[in-house]
Order: structure tokens, then C-alpha cells, then sequence
């Protein structure tokens, strides 16, 4: 839950203030890096955190004001309908975060093992 | 084991980074784009909210700016230099992608953004020179003060929109082929300018002329493709005498077989940019005003070509549509005159083949000597790829423009170079500023001196009763047909080297008959001294304008909107009868039968849902093709084909005639033998795509109008339009081509306008404004236009207020 709200919070606020799409990345593999004791919280809990806040942002943003763009967006893309570009949207942070999350676990316990941290 | 799972999900991250941050081929980089947080999903309608207080850095004085419920900006400045920085700033607020890529395509910089695909393009559109051209008009601008005011302040004001811009209010196209703006320049509102001149200008016959000559003959050309179209109404009344003593052209130049004309007409111009504008006197309408109407027709995109504005100062108040990346107001009006243009469509550009000394191009022939050409090297950028290297050869005849496939018997390489108007200095923006402040017809004649490109056809009203029309531009002096055909560049006898004087270019002022118009036919009759080119329309839509407007008395708006939506096909009228007396009804199937039925009962009015005016439209096509493609396929390309009234007549006149045979067929073809083919292999034809006889043939669905984004992108046009009109029509909408801009005013005490183009204000495809008036367009309606003297906005619900302060 931790890891979850961590990702959630943090990416936020830095996305909020720097835009980078990239944030998805770089703070699950730190959240990742710094779990020490589940690779399913270090993966999966980063994952859960970045699809919910690009979930909820896609759909916040859908209703202020965004049912043109994203009615127009979905038709460029193929995506049907504007939920499918929401879920899509979810979906890549999800994959990227649980990746990072993953690898940055995993890069812990690789140090750990080479350097005794 | 550890370390390879890590090694992976590092490396699949890499790649994943790579894949989420590129774009890969037309799909955009998906990381930024989906990002909720700068990616599309900013790009909503919370856009359109504009504070009321916005602090605008590079103003002078506070200028206040009145919203109208359309997002039209009335913008209310202190001074000129702040109502045009304002106007910089608003529009690139509205428009920037479009402004800047435009440029791009003017400037033949695509390949910077799209990568090589567009590599082409970009060096035949450098080599045509619009660079050139805008690098000497902007010198020219920038040397009168006032002129680089308004430049440099419009330029400012766009600067400021853009240093404004963060990753996530960037324009959507932007993020769809990820780049981002570069800083605006004077240059570039030149270059805009340059390309309308351009695309207004730039299609030209010589090289198919040339060719038709060659093979068909001087009198083949003489017959078929002559200056007076058959039934034209020319702009300036036939009975008008010119009193003044002409310049006499010198000698033409003998007549010349160039050795290397080939399939030059790529990208050119749409040849159905044209337009219908009138004035009528206060005599003829219920009013007792004068009243103005203008309906430009040109490709239809979104964003729209054109921004609508009110621009407001002690000295100036003006209304119109401007063009998104340059100042002041193209068409529109001000307290005191009203203002229309149509292309004028008189020649301005010539070409010329050119003996090359050898393969450097650096020195060709011109009177027996070999005299430098002016090499330009230019670097081509290609997004994703190495940048090319283009050398550009600029002669006295202009640049050179196809070179490197042919050479002479002597062994020098020849290349053919394009002498246009447009690549002469000039300052448009002095004469559009002197029009925006006009009062009377004098100032604005006064202003339109200083306009030389691209030729337009200047309809005016104004509030002291006077109409005028004025087909206005820097003309080359010709001898009769110069300029018809591809020349030797070679000598003076080519050369542009007199002007027709401005005093002397076809006007006229209240006319008895209590109206002015023009829809791009030829401008004067055969008594006007000077001989200015052959490309115009025919005759059908000046005519039909003016068979109503004639009729017409106590016009009102109504009946110029539904002049404006006028469908009646006035070709159709002269030729139907005759094409449907030719069927062997013996022939016909059951359904044919029934077409037949429906088309003579039709009224030719072509309203969308016309099923006959589908078939007509079909049926001329095909009978054109099947008399004149098979000759005039040239060097493997079907080239300029005689116009539609020139191939009417004939087929009026001529029972028997040579051209009607195939010669691709061992049989010979007659007159009713190509007329009832082309039937048969029309209705073929329309079955194959739309199916049988039925709704789905009505005009509106079958070809109907598509507004396309200007990238062509699925998903941002409007498309499946129910559109009536045509080509020959006074409301001109086709597939993707028409009414840009419908306006009507009436200069009465209260000055009265309406007016609505196929778009909306905003380029944002995400906002409600983008296309908002695309639908009520197509029912041929018209916005009430807000003309505003005052910031008071207490009084209008539809109105209200932004305050622009400098707060430095």
C-alpha cells in the first residue's frame, strides 16, 4: 500500500511541476530500489499507483472540458472510445511502473548479493 | 540467474523508454502523448477559458479585448503598434501550429518536421523561389517605418504567446509529430503572404501549351484554348470606353519549340481557386445602402485559412477575416467602405528555357554571351536523417527550377526558370494597412497602388454610395498571347521590362446597371488595350450573379445569402437538353431509363440532395475524356484540356468533328456515339461505388464536402458534408474545395454585417470553437457580426471583457 501511495504521490507532484512523462519510470525504480522485502509490492504496488493516478488524471481531465479532444483522440488513435484511451493510458504507466518497480527491486538484491549492502 | 533477470528488466525498460519516447513512423511518441499531465489530454476545451486580466509582457498601453460568444477578439488598443502585437498574440493563442507550418510549407522546410518523405517537395518548393521572394519583400516592408512597426509588433505579440507555452498547453499537433514552435519572424509573415500569393497565382498552362502546340499545332491552340471564353460577362462592362493613350508592347518574341517541357505541374495550386464578390449600389436595394458580398474560394482545412478579427484604435476600426500569421484585416470593412476580393487570374508568371554553359550552372547564354547566374547553396533539413545540400541557380528570368535531365545538340545542359510577380519586392502590407484605414474610394484606389501580388479583383462599397470594382496588380506589358507558352530566356524580347500603368488597369465606378461583380472571368472585354492573359473561369458564375442582380431590386441580405448559395447550374441548362436528345433511348436499361426521367425533369439547381445533379456532373466529365484525352495525352501525361464552355460550343456546333473519334479505337466514334458511351460508362461508374439508382446517388452523399485537418489526420476534419454547388456555380462547394468565407455588409447608418466561414476560431481540435460554424455553414446560415465602437460589454450577455496589461 505503501509503495502504491508513495508512487501515486511523488509522481504527481513532480509531474505536476515538471511534465516529464519519464517520472513513471524513474520514481518506481527508486520506490523499487529502496522495497526490501516484496518483489510483488516493488512491481506491482508501483504499477497500481502509476495506473491510478494516470487512470484518474485521464478521466479528471476527460471531464474538464475534454470530451472533444478525447472523442477526437480515440478516433486518430482507433482506441473506440475515449474509456478504452482512459484504460490505455492507465495501462502504459502501469507496464512501465511495474517494470521500474521490478527492476529497480531487482537491482537492489543484486547489489546486495555482489557488494553486501 | 539474478543478474540476467535484472539485465533484463533493465533492458526492457531501455526499450521501453526508446518506444515510449520516439515517435515511430506516423505514430506519435506515446509516453509524452498519453501523459495526462502535458499529452493530449491537456488539450481540452478548459483551453478556451481566457482570463479576465491577463498579464502580456512587450505592451505598450492596456488594451482591452471584447469576446464575442464565436471567440472573435475585438480588440481595442491605445496605439497601433499594441493592436497588432495583440493581434499577434491572440491569433498564435488561437492558431500557432497552423501559422508556423504554414510557413514551412511556404518555405519548403517540411522535411524538418515530417523527415524525408517530404524531401521532394521541399526542393521543388525552394527551387520555385517563395524564399526568395519574401527574403526581397520583407527588405522592402521593413524600409518604410510604419510597415516594420506593424510587422515587428505582430511578430512580438506572437513571441510572447509562445514563450507562454509549456509542455503541456503546447498545441496538439505539436505533441502529435513531436516538435516545438521556433521563434516568430517578420520573414515569416512575409513568406505566409508569398504563399497565398502563390496559391492564387501559381498554376500556369505554358508547359502543356507548349506541348499542345508542338504536337496539335499553333491553330489548335488558337481555337481551343483562346482568351475570350465563349458567353463571358466580362468584369467591366464590354460598353465601357478606356480614355487614355496605351503603351505599345515591343516586338513579341518570335514564336520558340522549347527542347525540355515535361510534368512540371506538381503541387500546383487548386485550379478551382476563384470567388464571387459584388457590390450594389443604394438605388438598387430596400434599403437605400450600399451593400458588398464576398465569397472566397479556396481548399477547405482546419484549422480555417482564415482568423476572424475587429481591430480598434483612435484612428482605425476594422472587421474581417485576417490571415492566421500576418496583421491588419484581408477582407472585411470599416466604418466607411466595405471590401471584396476574387483571384484575378490574369498572367503573372512566365517561363523560360535557359542554355546552360555546362553542368555547374553557373553561366548561361543571354545575348550571345554567357552571364552569371547567382548560385544559392542550401542546407535541407531531414528530421531523423543527414541534411542534403541544394544548390539553387537564380537567373534573370528567375530561378531555375527544373534543370539536370536535358541538354542541347551542343552538348549545354537547359533548364527552365520561373519569372513570377511574386518573387519581386513589394509591400502588400502597406496597401491591406492604407485599405483597413480607408474612408472613401479615393484612399482606398490610393491604397491598392502598393498591391502587385498576387492579381485580385477588388469589389468596394462605400457608406457615401460609391461601388467600384478594380482588377488590380503589377502587370507585365505583353504583345497579344506572350506569356501563353514556355519562351527562350535568352534575350531582351522576353524580358518583363514595362508595366501596365496603374491608371490605366480595368476599373469601373457606379456603373449604370447599379452593380459591380466578379467570379474570376476574364476582367475586360476585346476593346481594353492590353493583352493580360487567358487563364480565366468561365463564364457560368459571373454570368448567373449577374442575370440576378440585374433582376433583383430592393435587395436585401436575404436575397445576397441566397445568392451566395445559389445552385442553379447554368451549364447544365445550355447543355442538357442537347446531351439527353442525343440518347438512343432503345439503349437504355430499365434503370438508365429512370436516370433519364429524373434528369429531365430536373430543375438545374444542384441542392444536395439532386440525384440528377450527380449524374450531370458525372456525365460532363466523362463526354470532356472521351473527346479530348485521347489526343491530348502528351509525353505520357493528359495535359491542359480546352475549358468547359470552349468544348460546349463545340459539341453544340459540330455534328462531325475530328476529335470526337478515339483514336485508340479501331472504330470511329461520332458525336451521339461519345455522348451515349459517356452515359453508359457514368451510370457503370456510379452503380460500381454507390450501388443502384437511390438515395445514396443524391449530390450531397456521393461527393458532398470534406474539411480535412491540414495534416489529413483521421479524426481532427469534418467530413461527409451535405453540401450542394459546384464547379460553374455561383456557391462553388465541392469535395474539399469552397466558400472559405461568406460575408455580406451594408454600409448604412448603423453599418449592418453577417458573415461565417467553414471552421471556428480556435485551431485546438479539442475546443468547441474549432468547427462550431462547419454545420451551420453547410445550411447556408450566417452569424450576426458584432461591429463594436466601445469595450462596454453591460449590455450583451453574448459579450465579455479580457483586460491585456503590461505589468512591468
Amino acid at each position: 500500500m505503501i509503495s502504491v501511495l508513495a508512487s501515486l504521490i511523488l509522481v504527481l507532484i513532480l509531474q505536476l511541476l515538471f511534465y516529464s512523462w519519464w517520472w513513471i519510470l524513474l520514481i518506481p525504480l527508486i520506490i523499487g530500489f529502496f522495497e526490501r522485502d516484496s518483489v510483488i509490492r516493488a512491481a506491482f504496488g508501483n504499477g497500481l499507483g502509476i495506473f491510478l493516478l494516470w487512470f484518474g488524471m485521464s478521466l479528471f481531465q476527460w471531464n474538464n472540458g475534454g470530451g472533444i479532444i478525447v472523442g477526437r483522440v480515440a478516433e486518430v488513435m482507433g482506441a473506440g472510445s475515449g474509456l478504452v484511451l482512459a484504460l490505455a493510458t492507465g495501462m502504459v504507466g502501469f507496464l512501465v511502473a511495474t517494470i521500474a518497480g521490478y527492476a529497480g527491486f531487482s537491482l537492489r538484491k543484486q547489489l546486495i548479493k555482489e557488494y553486501q549492502i | 540467474m539474478r543478474i540476467f533477470k535484472t539485465v533484463l528488466a533493465f533492458s526492457f525498460l531501455i526499450v521501453l523508454f526508446f518506444l515510449l519516447n520516439n515517435s515511430l513512423g506516423s505514430i506519435p511518441p506515446l509516453g509524452k502523448f498519453l501523459n495526462p499531465f502535458s499529452g493530449f489530454w491537456q488539450n481540452g476545451a478548459a483551453r478556451d477559458q481566457i482570463d479576465d486580466v491577463l498579464d502580456v509582457k512587450g505592451l505598450r498601453d492596456e488594451v482591452k479585448v471584447v469576446w464575442d460568444e464565436r471567440q472573435v477578439p475585438h480588440i481595442f488598443a491605445e496605439n497601433t503598434y499594441d493592436v497588432y502585437f495583440a493581434q499577434g498574440y491572440l491569433t498564435a493563442r488561437h492558431r500557432l501550429w497552423q501559422m508556423e507550418f504554414q510557413t514551412h510549407v511556404a518555405a519548403g522546410r517540411v522535411s524538418e518536421i515530417i523527415g524525408a518523405k517530404a524531401l521532394e517537395y521541399d526542393r521543388l518548393q525552394r527551387r520555385r523561389g517563395l524564399l526568395l521572394g519574401a527574403e526581397k519583400t520583407i527588405k522592402t516592408m521593413e524600409e518604410d517605418p510604419e510597415t516594420h512597426l506593424v510587422l515587428q509588433a505582430y511578430a512580438n505579440g506572437v513571441n510572447t504567446w509562445i514563450e507562454t507555452l509549456t509542455p503541456a498547453t503546447l498545441p496538439l499537433e505539436y505533441k502529435l509529430l513531436n516538435y516545438e514552435p521556433e521563434t516568430w519572424s517578420t520573414l515569416k509573415t512575409a513568406l505566409l503572404l508569398k504563399y497565398m500569393a502563390w496559391d492564387l497565382t501559381g498554376r500556369n498552362s505554358e508547359m502543356d501549351l507548349s506541348i499542345i502546340r508542338s504536337v496539335m499545332g499553333s491553330d489548335f491552340v488558337k481555337r481551343y484554348y483562346p482568351e475570350d471564353t465563349p458567353g463571358t460577362d466580362p468584369i467591366i462592362p464590354s460598353a465601357k470606353p478606356w480614355r487614355f493613350d496605351p503603351l505599345v508592347p515591343e516586338d513579341s518574341p518570335p514564336p520558340f519549340e522549347p527542347q525540355f517541357v515535361r510534368d512540371l505541374r506538381k503541387n500546383e495550386p487548386d485550379r478551382d481557386n476563384g470567388s464571387n464578390n459584388w457590390a450594389v449600389s443604394g438605388r438598387k436595394t430596400a434599403s437605400g445602402f450600399p451593400m458588398l458580398a464576398n465569397d472566397p474560394h479556396l481548399g477547405l482545412n482546419l484549422p480555417s485559412i482564415w482568423y476572424e478579427i475587429q481591430l480598434h484604435t483612435p484612428d482605425m476600426n476594422v472587421y474581417g477575416v485576417s490571415l492566421p500569421g500576418a496583421p491588419a484585416v484581408i477582407i472585411g470593412f470599416n466604418e466607411a467602405v466595405a471590401w471584396g476580393l476574387t483571384n484575378a487570374g490574369s498572367d503573372v508568371m512566365d517561363w523560360f528555357e535557359i542554355e546552360f554553359k555546362d553542368k555547374s550552372y553557373s553561366e548561361y547564354r543571354y545575348m550571345d554571351d554567357w552571364i552569371k547566374s547567382d548560385l544559392r547553396i542550401e542546407e535541407i533539413l531531414i528530421r531523423g536523417g543527414e541534411s542534403v545540400m541544394d544548390t539553387f541557380a537564380i537567373t534573370r528570368f528567375g530561378p531555375l527550377v527544373k534543370f539536370g535531365e536535358h541538354q542541347l545538340e551542343n552538348g549545354h545542359p537547359v533548364g527552365l526558370a520561373m519569372r513570377w510577380s511574386g518573387h519581386d519586392p513589394s509591400n502588400e502590407m502597406v496597401a491591406i494597412r492604407c485599405m483597413n484605414l480607408a474612408n472613401d474610394r479615393e484612399s482606398f484606389f490610393k491604397a491598392l497602388e502598393h498591391f502587385h501580388t498576387p492579381g485580385q479583383n477588388f469589389a468596394f462599397a462605400a457608406k457615401d454610395g460609391d461601388i467600384a470594382i478594380r482588377h488590380n496588380a503589377k502587370y507585365p506589358l505583353r504583345g497579344q498571347d506572350q506569356g501563353k507558352f514556355v519562351r527562350a530566356g535568352r534575350d531582351t524580347l522576353g524580358e518583363w521590362r514595362q508595366w501596365i500603368p496603374y491608371d490605366q488597369l480595368p476599373v469601373i465606378s457606379n456603373p449604370w446597371r447599379g452593380f459591380v461583380s466578379s467570379a474570376n472571368q476574364n476582367p475586360v472585354g476585346k476593346n481594353y488595350p492590353y493583352y493580360m492573359g487567358w487563364e480565366y473561369d468561365d463564364y457560368e458564375r459571373g454570368s448567373r450573379i449577374n442575370d440576378r442582380l440585374e433582376e433583383l431590386e430592393d435587395i436585401t441580405f436575404e436575397d445576397m445569402q441566397a445568392l451566395h448559395m445559389d445552385n442553379f447550374n447554368k451549364q447544365a441548362q445550355l447543355m442538357l437538353p442537347f446531351l439527353i436528345r442525343q440518347l438512343e433511348v432503345e439503349n437504355l436499361s430499365a434503370e438508365e431509363s429512370e436516370i433519364v426521367r429524373d434528369l429531365k425533369r430536373w430543375d438545374y439547381v444542384s441542392d444536395p440532395d439532386q440525384k440528377a445533379a450527380l449524374v450531370y456532373k458525372q456525365w460532363w466529365v466523362r463526354i470532356e475524356e472521351a473527346i479530348w484525352n485521347d489526343e491530348l495525352t502528351l509525353l505520357g501525361e493528359v495535359r491542359e484540356l480546352p475549358t468547359r464552355s470552349v468544348t460546349a460550343k463545340l459539341l453544340l456546333k459540330n455534328n462531325d468533328l475530328v476529335y470526337y473519334d478515339d483514336i485508340n479505337t479501331p472504330e470511329r466514334e461520332d458525336r451521339p456515339a461519345i455522348i451515349n458511351q459517356a452515359f453508359h460508362t457514368t451510370i457503370i461508374d456510379l452503380a460500381k461505388t454507390l450501388g443502384s439508382y437511390g438515395d445514396a446517388w443524391e449530390l450531397g452523399r456521393a461527393r458532398g464536402t470534406d474539411i480535412n485537418h491540414l495534416l489529413s489526420v483521421k479524426g481532427l476534419g469534418r467530413t461527409g458534408l451535405y453540401t450542394g454547388g459546384g464547379t460553374g456555380i455561383v456557391n462553388a462547394t465541392k469535395k474539399d474545395h469552397g466558400p472559405s468565407w461568406r460575408m455580406l455588409v451594408e454600409l448604412g447608418d448603423t453599418l449592418r454585417a453577417k458573415g461565417i466561414y467553414p471552421g471556428g476560431q480556435s485551431g485546438n481540435p479539442g475546443s468547441f470553437f474549432y468547427d462550431n460554424a462547419v454545420d451551420a455553414w453547410v445550411r447556408g446560415e450566417y452569424f450576426d457580426i458584432h461591429f463594436l465602437t466601445s469595450t462596454d460589454v453591460s449590455s450583451n450577455s453574448k459579450l465579455s471583457l479580457t483586460t491585456l496589461r503590461n505589468s512591468q
